[in-house]
């Protein structure tokens, strides 16, 4: 482990940018439990005041101090990520290998439904149930929602891969030596599954958090909660453009690029690690 | 180093603005129409752009941008019988400030009612002209008020079909309504504010409606108006409309106060809040309807700009009172008690800087503090306010009236608004108001033990073991102000211990009306303005309007109260002449009753920064001048261009 | 690649089996979309009601009940669900999308009419600009993956790549409208130039619409690129490059007619299947640049809970979608031998 991780450091730039792009954001999660404001609370502190020692990021035209405010929008929105891409992961594997693996009439139901929800347009469909439910949404049905929407590109994928495993020698072999299904898949195939599990894990967890920020930024979900996009929203709200408040539109903004960026960035640096042909290449160049 | 940054920023955004901005009279608006001869006026009606811009048709409730009527046709194009202003009226010689609210437009004279009000007679001017050179006529009215009332989905055209048995026109000048049932308010209909009955010309419309459904599709396009100006050109996707004054505009009714002086005026609609600011920072836009407070900030900083108050708090106060309203239904709202101790648990000057940033019109009543509304009603219930006594159980009796709060806002307001907050006391009453109900959690508390309210670990427990949650619910991002506003009063009760949600339903009132609500931060007192009668909103508080919860009420009682004695209230005003001073004084009684009782609790007129650009057009009204209400859509808006004054005249 | 050698029994199973899909969706799609707006706690006629009844016209409870009655009548919302739906496809199969409810009588064919060019004219260049350029960009990344300057690119693609395209637009919007104005930061077009075939309309629109193609054909290009990056290093390690190589053809054709070509084909399904997305329109664009097109027109409809607006729409892009996908995998066979053998 110690030497993947020390031996990625050294060649892949990505890496590095990924690395420390996490650790802003653990650390910014740990310190929204020390926060010593309310989220949402206003006029606790003077209103309008540009970024200084006293307050990092500055403070809103509703009197509350940007920093951290942002710890806590920051980590909400994570883990609003991260509750979605998991609750759609267990969907679109369980489809994914379960169609694979069956086949048949079964397989080809399974697709046509996947399909269909490919083509459904996301953005929509949220707005729309967003206005029927408003009241009763927290961002527990909004994850569950966002999940069931999420799934179906990554199943194909997942599917895609079971399909071409089926065909290989060594799975044959497998059936042939009478392992049983189950020890099949669970040892001979999904370290081949996996990969694709991880990366488009990061994919479906940024695109969580990005439509939650877009319609957070439209008002449509509980702007009382901080997260991300609520704070743009409020920065909206109060002309922030306009007023000169440039911090209160930067800071969320800045947060935005520079930790999903570099979450992208990681992925992409592991991706290459795990895939065996490039971390090949990867070692040959460090030696 | 970051103040730094700032500067640069605003500067390139100022500076980028004015280079960009060019003063030229001569540039042309639309080909052959130069900017120094146009004012330019926003539209504020959401969404207009992508409805019906073809249809001038203003009675049915889909015309122009989706049910908007502010692109010019109802404060350029139409007329009525009647217009009260919402403030002071322009002075007119050998006319009584109290009368100079009133005008007289297409009547020639005010209403005339028999004895039991079941008959109103209405005498019209001689001499008025349609734009097409056709006489105004008592015809026109009687195919008004007989086609809508055929066609119940047209504005006024049930209420119509539901109250007048009959139109009859004698001669060509007198109108006489045959009503089903008696009503002393009757000319209401026809008299404008905001809005009011407008007149069709049945010369026209008889041409194209031939059967009752026409009417409601038919586009009136080009309409043949009756004010002054005429429609000359309009954007297909609804984005401008141009209207051009009419050669014969002294045969209009305008011409009592002179000519509208600009010779064309352009409306914008669907103007982004931040574009609008832009637009009129570097003078492409005379008259804002309306911005957000930061908006105003730096609007005013402009050399050239002109806003109702001149500086702080810079908003105009429309008619309109803005409140919390309580579900007098449900439990446990329907105990005065509990509505008296949220109202003492609500810190008005918080809530005043959470959502104008200080700039309020204070009103301790359920009446909106503006207009002439001081001098009727404010100032003679002072002496009673201050009087004012509640048994608070254990906190004793208490005088909740408190006459500092428009200080401490001012003081509130300061830090932000420099010397622009008046110092001097009487202003600031003026400006801000004269009082407001106390700040005191303790009599709150104590109001709510004295019924049987238990607090346990800082939270409050309703008599049967709940907790006391409320759910306070506004209108969402259309009114931006009061979504921050309910946040703002959400936080304040949950510190007090009830807990408090702020949601917003962009349902445009189907839960208000529903009465599936506890709190809603909303309106339903909305007055003439500058007349002093409570006829525009009382009537329908009568308990024979009220519907239960869960039956649509479409009135101003959605909160749902019922009081025999103000039933015996309104009933006595409709039975009292709408001019005379027993009519204040019924009033008067109403407001204390309301004080008493406390079904909602009444926080600040609804203020609209209104903002105008003074480079081509000036003459504005502002609270010195008060002669009218600047807002763009209101109907009455068109006595401003009267006032105006060309400041660059293009050359010939 | 010949047209008999495809039309084999396999194939036309295969076109009723998607036939069939498209179908089921389309099916699927309209009855949710006539079902969800219709749980809503409101509807357009309470919205209506009480946008009118203000001042002295709220009075009378009688008249309120009459102008819902007949509001009713009008919109045709009367009768159960059942009847509504039924009368909803009867309609559809006449090409009728139904009359917009907060613009009646003006039918919703007509609204959707004067929104599309604006979305199809947007969304279909960027489209195919961000694909040709991703593409290109791409394919030289992967072929000269040595080379430094692929780095920088491919860093600029990944940076890109995962931020919400929202946030994007908005930066784009604050930089080039408000810190540096160049750019108009709203509508299509300028006010006081009429709609129609004139110069300086277009001159006003492609000077508004700059800004929005850009962000979308940044945002875009990314995909494209780092799909086609990876695609042509594959290909490049195969035996015939490799051989073409050794032998010595010029790069560029190498390039061009070796690797390129064969890299395009899963490239151009991609193409496909994105182009059937432009019925949805691009909502977000066209909301924070003002662009009135058919994202803008339904966030609008749903904002006032106009049903048969929201149908209308819902209706063409599904439906649109639908049979782009279907004519894209119906001539995928003609292209790829491999597939038709399946």
């Amino acid at each position: 482990m110690r030497k993947a991780f020390s031996g990625l450091w050294k060649t892949s730039g990505y890496f590095r940018f990924g690395i420390v792009s996490i650790s802003f954001a653990v650390l910014m999660f740990v310190l929204s439990f020390f926060s010593p404001y309310k989220p949402m609370e206003s006029f606790v502190v003077p209103a309008n005041l540009p970024p200084s020692l006293a307050h990092l990021f500055g403070t809103t035209s509703r009197g509350q101090d940007l920093f951290w405010q942002m710890t806590v929008a920051l980590r909400n929105s994570l883990l609003f990520g991260a509750v979605t891409a998991a609750l759609s992961r267990v969907i679109a594997i369980w489809v994914g290998m379960y169609a694979g693996y069956r086949g048949g009439l079964i397989d080809k139901a399974m697709m046509a439904v996947n399909d269909s929800f490919i083509i459904l347009p996301v953005l929509p469909i949220l707005l729309l149930v967003q206005f029927l439910v408003r009241e009763k949404m927290n961002w527990f049905y909004m994850a569950s929602m966002l999940a069931l929407l999420g799934w179906p590109y990554d199943a194909r994928l997942i599917r895609a891969q079971v399909l071409s495993l089926k065909e290989r020698i060594f799975s044959e072999t497998a059936v042939f030596c009478g392992m049983p299904t189950g020890r099949i898949i669970i040892k001979e195939h999904l370290p081949y599954v996996m990969p694709i599990i991880f990366a488009t894990t990061i994919n479906n967890f940024l695109w969580s958090i990005g439509l939650e920020v877009t319609l957070s930024i439209l008002g449509l979900t509980n702007i009382n909660n901080a997260s991300i996009g609520v704070v743009i929203f409020w920065a909206n709200q109060h002309q922030a453009l306009i007023s000169g408040t440039w911090w209160w539109l930067a800071a969320p903004v800045g947060i935005t690029v520079f930790v999903f960026a570099g979450l992208y960035l990681l992925a992409v640096a592991l991706n290459e690690y795990i895939d065996p042909r490039t971390r090949l290449s990867m070692k040959a160049v460090a030696a | 180093m970051k103040r730094l940054w700032l500067a640069i920023c605003v500067l390139v955004a100022f500076g980028a603005v004015s280079l960009f901005a060019d003063i030229d009279p001569n540039k042309e608006v639309v080909p052959g129409v130069k900017r120094g001869d146009t004012i330019i006026i926003e539209d504020p009606t959401p969404g207009a752009a992508f409805s019906n811009p073809d249809s001038f048709n203003r009675w049915s409730c889909w015309a122009g941008g989706g049910g908007g009527w502010s692109y010019g046709i109802q404060q350029l194009g139409l007329d009525t019988l009647w217009f009260i202003d919402p403030d002071a009226g322009i002075p007119r010689p050998g006319v009584s400030a109290k009368d100079q609210v009133w005008h007289n437009s297409l009547a020639a004279a005010k209403p005339i009612y028999n004895k039991d009000y079941t008959q109103m007679t209405a005498k019209l001017r001689k001499g008025i002209l349609w734009s097409d050179g056709v006489e105004f006529t008592s015809a026109d009215v009687k195919y008004t008020v007989e086609t809508l009332a055929q066609n119940p989905t047209m504005i006024f055209g049930s209420s119509f079909k539901v109250s007048i048995k009959s139109v009859e026109t004698p001669d060509k000048y007198t109108v006489v309504f045959n009503l089903n049932s008696p009503n002393s308010r009757f000319h209401r209909n026809f008299t404008v504010r905001w809005q009011g009955c407008f007149i069709m010309p049945k010369h026209v419309w008889e041409k194209e409606v031939k059967k009752p459904g026409d009417a409601i599709t038919y586009n009136f396009n080009p309409p043949v108006t009756l004010g002054a100006y005429v429609l000359k050109d309009y954007d297909k996707q609804g984005k401008w409309y141009l209207w051009e004054r009419r050669a014969d505009w002294n045969k209009t009714t305008i011409a009592d106060f002179g000519m509208p002086v600009p010779k064309y005026a352009m409306y914008l609609t669907d103007l982004p809040n931040d574009k609008k600011v832009i637009m009129q920072l570097s003078h492409d836009l005379d008259m804002v309807h309306e911005v957000t407070p930061e908006g105003m900030v730096q609007l005013a900083k402009s050399k050239n700009n002109t806003n109702w108050f001149q500086g702080f708090p810079f908003g105009h106060p429309d008619p309109t009172l803005i409140s919390i309203l309580m579900n007098n239904a449900r439990d446990p709202f329907d105990k005065a008690d509990v509505r008296w101790a949220l109202a003492l648990a609500t810190d008005v000057v918080k809530a005043a800087m959470g959502s104008y940033n200080g700039a309020v019109q204070i009103s301790a009543i359920l009446y909106p503090p503006t207009g002439t509304s001081r001098k009727y009603y404010f100032d003679p219930m002072q002496t009673f306010l201050k009087n004012f006594t509640i048994d608070a159980g254990k906190a004793g009796k208490i005088k909740p009236y408190d006459t500092t709060i428009a200080q401490k806002i001012a003081d509130a307001a300061r830090p932000q608004f420099g010397d622009q907050v008046p110092k001097d006391p009487n202003r600031i009453a003026g400006m801000i108001g004269q009082g407001w109900w106390k700040y005191d959690p303790k009599a709150a508390a104590a109001l709510l033990e004295k019924n049987g309210f238990t607090q346990k670990g800082g939270k409050w427990y309703k008599p049967n073991g709940e907790q006391f949650k409320i759910i306070l619910q506004n209108q969402g991002p259309d009114r931006p102000i009061l979504q921050r506003l309910t946040t703002t009063i959400a936080e304040l009760w949950t510190n007090f211990g009830i807990e408090t949600t702020a949601i917003y339903s962009q349902d445009d009132g189907t839960n208000r009306n529903l009465g599936n609500f506890d709190g809603y931060v909303f309106w339903n007192i909305e007055t003439w303005g500058g007349h002093p009668d409570m006829s525009y909103f009382i009537e329908a508080l009568h308990s024979k309007f009220f519907t239960p919860v869960g039956e649509v009420h479409n009135g101003p009682n959605p909160i749902r109260y019922k009081n025999a004695e103000q039933d015996r209230i309104i009933d006595d005003i409709l039975k009292t002449d709408f001019d005379s001073q027993k009519n204040i004084n019924l009033g008067i009684e109403w407001l204390k009753l309301m004080v008493k009782d406390m079904p909602e609790i009444p926080l600040f007129a609804y203020n609209v920064f209104v903002s105008q650009d003074n480079t081509y057009w000036t003459g504005y009204p502002n609270y010195d001048k008060p002669y009218a209400n600047p807002v763009t859509n209101w109907t009455n808006g068109r006595y401003i261009f009267t006032q105006l004054k060309q400041m660059l005249p293009p050359k010939k | 690649m010949s047209i008999r050698g495809v039309l084999g029994k396999s194939f036309f199973k295969y076109l009723a089996q998607r036939v069939g899909q498209c179908v089921l969706v389309v099916f699927i799609g309209i009855t949710l979309t006539f079902l969800l707006p219709r749980l809503a706690p409101t509807n357009p006629i309470e919205m209506k009601i009480d946008q009118m009844m203000t001042g002295p016209m709220r009075v009378y409870p009688e008249a309120v009940a009459s102008f819902r009655q007949a509001m009713y009548d009008l919109y045709g919302l009367k009768g159960g669900l059942g009847e509504q739906y039924i009368a909803t496809w009867a309609r559809f199969f006449r090409g009728d999308l139904g009359p917009s409810l907060t613009t009646y009588p003006r039918p919703v064919s007509h609204l959707i009419w004067r929104a599309m060019p604006w979305t199809i004219g947007l969304l279909l260049t960027t489209a195919i600009l961000s694909w040709l350029a991703g593409n290109l960009l791409g394919g030289l990344a992967g072929y000269h993956s040595d080379k430094r300057w692929t780095k920088w690119v491919e860093l600029t693609a990944n940076c890109i790549r995962p931020i919400p395209y929202y946030i994007f637009a908005f930066v784009l919007l604050i930089v080039f409208c408000f810190l540096v104005p160049i750019f108009p930061s709203s509508d299509a077009y300028d006010r006081g130039v009429k709609e129609g075939l004139n110069l300086r309309f277009m001159v006003s629109v492609l000077y508004h619409t700059f800004l929005p193609a850009l962000s979308l054909v940044i945002t875009g290009v990314g995909g494209w690129l780092l799909g086609m990056r990876a695609l042509v290093s594959n290909i490049v390690s195969e035996d015939y490059v490799q051989y073409a190589e050794f032998a010595g053809v010029r790069k560029g054709t190498i390039l061009g007619k070796y690797v390129m070509r064969n890299a395009l084909l899963p490239q151009l399904t991609g193409l496909g299947m994105g182009l059937g997305t432009i019925f949805s329109g691009a909502l977000i664009t066209e909301y924070v640049f003002g662009i009135p097109g058919i994202g803008l027109i339904s966030y609008r409809a749903i904002v006032s809970f106009d049903y048969s607006l929201i149908m209308g729409i819902s209706m063409f892009s599904i439906v649109g979608v639908s049979v782009s996908v279907l004519i894209v995998d119906l001539l995928y066979p003609f292209f790829a031998p491999r597939v038709r053998l399946q």
